[in-house]
């Protein structure tokens, strides 16, 4: 009987870990740019969900393609109609690890390498980039940096624009984690 | 003389058309963005609704929803303000119900319409629909 309460109050236990070892936002900010000498292209958005499991070191963010704000109205037109296709692919997300040993205890900025799957206009492509992290108890900060090209999603540029878009995207994250009870 | 004339009316013709190009260029190219309240909302639905519609069948439901103008009525369960000034209603549950964006513009033009929309208050917003992550998002809100 006594090992049964242990049982219990053991597994009662293991489960509260596990909740508390989640954690999300749904206001993280993604901003992209991809400016040329010749355009200025810069966007962001304030509305990517991600969560972080940080027993399994797992992350996970998506963003709704059509939650970019562009300096123009035509961009925005054109990035969702002709190179996103937001009807088609309205998410874009990455599922991740961290691939470097992390201490969540201390509260000490470190730099850690993230490698994962990013999927955009229904096309994968494996990233590996750098993310500097915060960890923190009631709150875990998060900030990276990362390269991709438009091939690498099969996104085609028409040749009349390629001079004006950058050959390399460059996507900026920040998140500011909080735990997550589900 | 007649001569003359046939190249002067040319010439202005072309001088006007060339102004409309440079002009519609130049419309298309400043063009406002798309303004949600000033639409009338395509569908008009409980935000209870539109949770099951998703919920149901994704893929049906973004097809039907995605960038409409809708109008969803709920009961409000967390309001926040983003770093942008933006502000997010969330509608029937604050972490898979509906969210509702203000923009940071629409929350000064409208804050005497918002400022009684309370937590556990009912409320309805007009905006355009983005999709479903955890929540459903409704972006460019309006109070109604």
């Amino acid at each position: 009987m006594n090992k049964l309460i242990l049982l219990v109050a053991l597994s009662i236990s293991f489960l509260t870990a596990g909740a508390q070892s989640l954690y999300l936002t749904k206001d993280a900010k993604i901003n992209f740019n991809s400016s040329t000498p010749l355009e200025d292209i810069v966007a962001e958005s304030n509305q990517a969900t991600t969560i972080l499991d940080i027993e399994k070191n797992i992350v996970k963010f998506s963003v709704l393609t059509t939650s970019f704000k562009f300096r123009r109205a035509l961009m925005e037109e054109h990035f969702n109609e002709n190179y996103m296709e937001s009807s088609k692919f309205p998410k874009a997300s990455f599922n991740g690890k961290i691939i470097s040993p992390i201490d969540w205890k201390s509260e000490k900025t470190v730099s850690v390498d993230v490698k994962g799957t990013l999927t955009m206009h229904g096309a994968n492509s494996e990233v590996t980039f750098k993310a500097t992290i915060t960890p923190g108890k009631e709150k875990i900060s998060a900030s990276a940096e990362l390269k991709v090209t438009p091939e690498a999603f099969s996104i085609p540029i028409p040749s009349a624009v390629r001079d004006k878009i950058a050959r390399e995207v460059t996507i900026k994250i920040d998140a500011v984690y909080a735990p997550y009870h589900q | 003389m007649t001569k003359k004339k046939t190249i002067r009316i040319v010439l202005w013709i072309f001088l006007i058309g060339l102004i409309a190009a440079f002009g519609s260029i130049y419309y298309v190219f400043n063009m406002p963005r798309r303004n949600v309240s000033g639409e009338s909302a395509v569908y008009s639905l409980q935000a209870k609704q539109l949770i099951s519609d998703f919920r149901n069948d994704e893929t049906i439901a973004t097809k039907k929803y995605l960038d409409q103008a809708i109008a969803v009525s709920g009961e409000i369960k967390s309001i926040r303000t983003l770093d942008n000034h933006s502000m997010v209603f969330s509608l029937e549950d604050a972490m898979e119900g509906v969210s509702c964006t203000v923009d940071s513009a629409d929350v000064v033009k409208f804050s005497s319409k918002l400022s009684p929309v309370k937590i556990g208050a009912k409320a309805t917003f007009k905006g355009r629909c983005s999709g479903m992550l955890m929540d459903i998002q409704v972006i460019n809100c309006v109070p109604e």
